[in-house]
């Protein structure tokens, strides 16, 4: 039996979209079965992010109203084996589908897969109780911006009167000279507020705005910090335990050099 | 909050529906409820007596007694003290570092420049009619006793 997995966030454009793809590609990569479920009915982006938009037949609500099976509307990634998409409708909206037929969806997924994936859409309405109706998991994506913050914690509650326990946490697009200079909240000032496990920090990196304009995933980018962030976070989710990695090698180009050269 | 004698359980406490999970029960006495979490933003408690919370009340999150708050945390949110006009009502942190206080019929909120921390318990009171803030001794005046 697979486990479902909601990421969620309250607020808008922190970073959920980037953070299901990249953690679904992480776990195919690593032989995981992965279903990734864009829950976000009506503002389809995840399978812009993965570059299957043009493969889309069916979608989450022909499933749920029983236009088509399952195994037609899920849609095969182009570069990773295990991975799969069920797209969301961008015709209909959040009202299209209830909790308790996400509930069935994600019964069925987890016969199937090892991990099933949801992106939640961006607030705390029906399409946030659609997402997590099905999840045993839940992973929260901030930024380190007070509203973000806010927002998370909002969502924790709510994640917790849904029956959704112990959410882990995401900090995204971190940088860490604002946060030297005190000019970004850190990640121990996160953490005081929110009192959850960390998962993992992803620091802010032009290749995700570039990898996910081209349908890539940034986690295959083997040079990458934001890469190697993504990766960790899936090692972490399949259970190994990864030493948070130390941000504090950001401008390293003397680092760089070092590692060329053979020095640790 | 209204401030009618009525059923402690039933009634008073709002919040719980989205609030607080199944399970967690708080123990109540006669005035007094004891709540065992964090409030996280969103979330609220409204009673007709004291409010002790063993956790932090984060920013967003509100509690509304008709008597004394103490928060064995850290205050972030919002609080109203003395909800019914009992200027007498105190609020007590382990941190004060409140969104807006409120005790009775005032109102105030840390000032606009950076809120320092003091790094030590704090007590809110109404003092000659201002709401004071002063650090908090175990051993010292009573609450009570002071007015
Ligand atoms: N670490 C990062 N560094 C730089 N850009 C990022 C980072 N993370 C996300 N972005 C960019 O931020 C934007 C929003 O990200 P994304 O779509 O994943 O957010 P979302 O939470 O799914 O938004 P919505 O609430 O609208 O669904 C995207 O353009 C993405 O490329
Ligand atoms: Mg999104």
């Amino acid at each position: 039996m697979g486990e479902v997995i909601v990421v969620t966030s309250g607020k808008g454009g922190v970073g959920k979209t980037t953070t299901t793809a990249n953690i679904g590609a992480g776990l195919a990569s690593m032989g995981c079965k992965v279903a990734l479920v864009d829950a976000d009915i009506g503002l389809r982006n995840l399978d812009v992010v993965l570059g299957l938009e043009n493969r889309i037949v069916y979608d989450i609500v022909d499933v749920t109203s029983g236009n088509c099976r399952l195994r037609q509307a899920l849609i095969k990634d182009k570069r990773l084996e295990g991975l799969h998409l069920l797209p969301a409708a961008q015709t209909k909206d959040k009202t299209a589908v209830s909790p308790e037929q996400m509930r069935e969806l994600c019964g069925e997924l987890k016969k199937e897969f090892d991990y099933i994936i949801i992106d939640c859409p961006a607030g705390i309405e029906q399409g946030f109780r659609n997402a997590v109706a099905g999840a045993e998991k839940a992973v929260v994506v901030t930024t380190p911006e007070v509203s973000a913050v806010r927002d998370a914690d909002r969502i924790i509650g709510l994640l917790e009167a849904a029956g959704l326990y112990e959410p882990k946490l995401v900090i995204n697009r971190i940088r860490l000279k604002m946060v030297r200079q005190g000019d970004m909240m850190s990640i121990e000032d996160i953490i005081d507020i929110l009192a959850i496990d960390l998962l993992g920090v992803i620091p802010e990196d032009e290749l995700i705005v570039i990898t996910t304009n081209r349908g890539e995933a940034v986690v295959l980018d083997q040079n990458s910090r934001s890469g190697q962030a993504y990766r960790n976070i899936t090692r972490r989710i399949l259970g190994e335990e990864v030493p948070m990695v130390n941000l504090e090698e950001e401008d390293g180009f003397l680092k760089k050099l070092r590692k060329i050269i053979g020095l640790k | 909050m209204t401030c009618s004698k009525r059923d402690v359980r039933g009634e008073v406490i709002s919040g719980f529906a989205e609030g607080i999970p199944a399970g967690q029960e708080d123990l109540v006495d006669d005035n007094t409820i004891l709540v065992q979490r964090t409030l996280r933003s969103g979330q609220s408690i409204h009673y007709d007596g004291n409010v002790v919370i063993l956790g932090d009340l984060n920013p967003g999150s509100e509690v509304v007694a008709k008597g004394n708050v103490i928060i064995m945390g850290v205050l972030r949110g919002v609080v109203h003290a003395g909800a019914c006009g009992d200027e007498n009502a105190v609020v007590m942190a382990f941190r004060l570092q409140p969104t807006q206080l409120r005790i009775a019929n005032h109102i105030t909120r840390p000032p606009d420049d950076e809120p320092e921390d003091t790094g030590q318990p704090e007590m809110a009171r109404i003092k000659d009619g201002v709401v004071t803030i002063e650090a908090f001794q175990t051993g010292g005046e009573r609450q009570g006793k002071a007015n």
